[in-house]
């Protein structure tokens, strides 16, 4: 016959009252996923409020009525003015600075993975510290160089610019990628008769392509966020989305309705994408801190 | 036979020098020329209105012993040691809570990392503009919540007491993604063993965390760390948006500080000593936190 099993602990816990306690550890995990929730929505409560305050038509603009018409009055009067012609130069830089990156950035990752250089160890602690500088002290430079250049107030000047950062993130960002692709393959295709760069044309660049489609938008995301260079280095032909906003309210004041479109539009492409690179996120906005 | 091996080898070296030469040249000219070109603007008082101040190096060190007599700069370094520390501590704190949150594992929340990683990516600009609304009294739901229960609060950012609080506030929330999604990166790579044997031995949920998952990420923690703190060092748009330094100089860190010289009062010498003496501080704190960290590693292992 088999003795009957305590229903008691065995450890006594030291709970002052057991009950609630072991409530809370059975339902942990639906609490849990409360908790998580609630807190999701108080951090993008501020986020939120922006986008209706995007829609809501100016009248009552300051309301609080959960319940309004929407109104598209806010993006239509965006679109007559200056606004679409800095959306398409923040377009326009962050496109071609992301390119340019890659193109110059993409082959120095993959030779400084298969190289074994002496120097790449110095050659990382130089991208670690341009990562690290900041950018005041490139835009001063940049700023006298260009008047004499005639590059302030240019799109190239701004891609000129972004590559401070677009290119040492690329280099940073793509060696790790090419460090996982089996040497092997190469191997096999210079047997073959591919040069150098054929074989890393065919073969190693298809397969790391995710990880070049991660890079790509996180350049672009850093070129596309960039107000502070934009605001120094353009006056008005150049100027990108971010900056426009700024001059906006500098012209016409706090006009709500239209800051919180523009914002929103700026901020679109932005949550969109980096919703897909998440996973990617750490090693582009770290590089240089993230040891694989 | 090894003749041509060795040729080949040769050659394939040629070819990746050949890769890497065009980025390096471009990095080079794009990084160490104006770091040079800034170093040597602060040698001297160059100021655009002044025909000839380019390249007058009769008082090289002019702009620096002003500067240490400069009150305002002694004051932009404090503000900035404020805001660091302050926002260093507070996303490692809220960043290490949520990514504990999030590490329960289930749908729910594995889907909410997304939404939590929002904030770090907005566009500065953005997350200034909807801080801006959020302090604003008239706009704000807060305030106008506070003011309906008949408790109006003034607003944060023109109150000289409050206005670098509020500015915390705006950075922490933008930036406690980057650690929470830093610790959860490490949060995951923790091995079940050693968290089920101390569940079996009876440790309450504290002593898991503080003695079986605390090492683990104790170094992801560091790292997160002087990442934040380094880019707080840069923080700009947030301040342009919300406080524009103001009100006085209570939110004018060094780096808006700097900004401020150079392209409002065209001081370019002036402002070039501020970010050359900035870059320099980054550089000895970053090699401080590695000698510190490095030491505190090597006596833990």
């Amino acid at each position: 016959m088999q003795k009957q099993i305590d229903p008691q602990p065995v450890v006594a816990r030291p709970s002052s009252n057991p009950v609630s306690r072991y409530w809370f550890q059975r339902n942990r995990r639906w609490l849990g996923d409360v908790g998580t929730i609630a807190l999701l929505l108080l951090v993008l409560f501020p986020f939120a409020w922006l986008v209706q305050m995007s829609f809501r038509p100016n009248r009552d603009i300051l309301g609080y009525e959960l319940l309004f018409t929407p109104t598209l009055a806010h993006y239509k009067a965006l679109w007559t003015g200056a606004f679409p012609a800095s959306f398409v130069n923040s377009m326009i830089t962050s496109i071609c600075s992301t390119v340019l990156a890659l193109l110059l950035g993409v082959p120095a990752a993959y030779a400084l993975s298969r190289g074994g250089f002496k120097s790449s160890r110095r050659i990382a602690l130089w991208i670690l510290a341009t990562r690290m500088a900041p950018p005041i002290a490139f835009t001063i430079p940049f700023f006298l160089a260009y008047r004499y250049l005639g590059l302030s107030d240019t799109l190239l000047g701004l891609i000129i610019v972004y590559l401070t950062f677009n290119l040492a993130l690329v280099i940073w960002m793509m060696q790790p990628f090419f460090d996982g692709v089996p040497r092997e393959l190469e191997e096999a295709a210079w047997i073959d008769g591919c040069s150098v760069w054929e074989a890393f044309r065919r073969v190693t660049l298809p397969l790391s392509a995710p990880g070049l489609a991660a890079t790509a938008v996180i350049c672009f995301i850093l070129s596309w966020n960039d107000f502070f260079y934009a605001l120094v280095l353009t006056r008005t032909n150049a100027s990108t989305a971010p900056v426009a906003i700024v001059n906006f309210i500098q012209y016409t004041g706090w006009e709500w309705g239209r800051i919180a479109a523009a914002g929103t539009l700026v901020m679109l492409p932005v949550v969109v994408f980096s919703v897909l690179v998440r996973n990617y996120l750490v090693r582009g906005l770290a590089a240089g801190g993230v040891k694989e | 036979m090894p003749a041509k091996r060795l040729g080949w080898i040769a050659h394939r070296q040629r070819s990746f020098l050949a890769g890497m030469a065009p980025a390096l040249v471009v990095l080079a000219l794009i990084t160490i020329a104006p770091a040079i070109y800034l170093v040597l603007t602060s040698l001297t008082p160059l100021n655009l209105t002044l025909p000839g101040s380019a390249w007058d190096f009769s008082s090289p060190a002019g702009n620096y012993i002003d500067l240490f007599e400069d009150p305002r700069f002694s004051r932009s370094v404090w503000v900035q040691v404020k805001l660091s520390v302050a926002t260093v501590i507070l996303q490692l704190l809220v960043g290490l809570g949520v990514a504990l949150l999030l590490n329960g594992g289930t749908r729910i929340r594995e889907l909410a990392r997304s939404g939590f990683l929002i904030p770090m990516v907005l566009p500065p600009i953005v997350v200034g503009i909807l801080w801006r609304v959020m302090y604003a009294v008239d706009i704000s739901p807060f305030h106008r919540f506070m003011a309906f229960i008949g408790l109006p609060v003034p607003s944060l950012i023109t109150d000289p007491n409050w206005a670098l609080f509020a500015i915390v506030i705006a950075e922490t929330w933008e930036w406690f993604p980057f650690t929470m999604l830093m610790v959860l990166a490490a949060l995951q790579m923790i091995p079940a063993s050693p968290l089920e044997a101390a569940r079996i031995d009876g440790a309450n949920n504290l002593q898991i965390f503080r003695y079986v998952m605390f090492p683990y990420i104790q170094q992801t923690l560091v790292v997160a760390a002087i990442f934040r703190l380094i880019d707080s060092i840069k923080a700009f748009p947030l301040i342009f948006v919300l406080t524009d330094g103001g009100p006085g100089d209570v939110t004018e860190v060094t780096n808006y500080y700097a900004y401020r010289q150079a392209f409002t009062f065209s001081l370019w010498g002036y402002g070039s000593a501020i970010a050359t003496l900035m870059v320099v501080g980054i550089f000895v704190l970053s090699w401080v936190i590695d000698r510190l960290t490095g030491a505190a590693y090597a006596e833990a292992d």
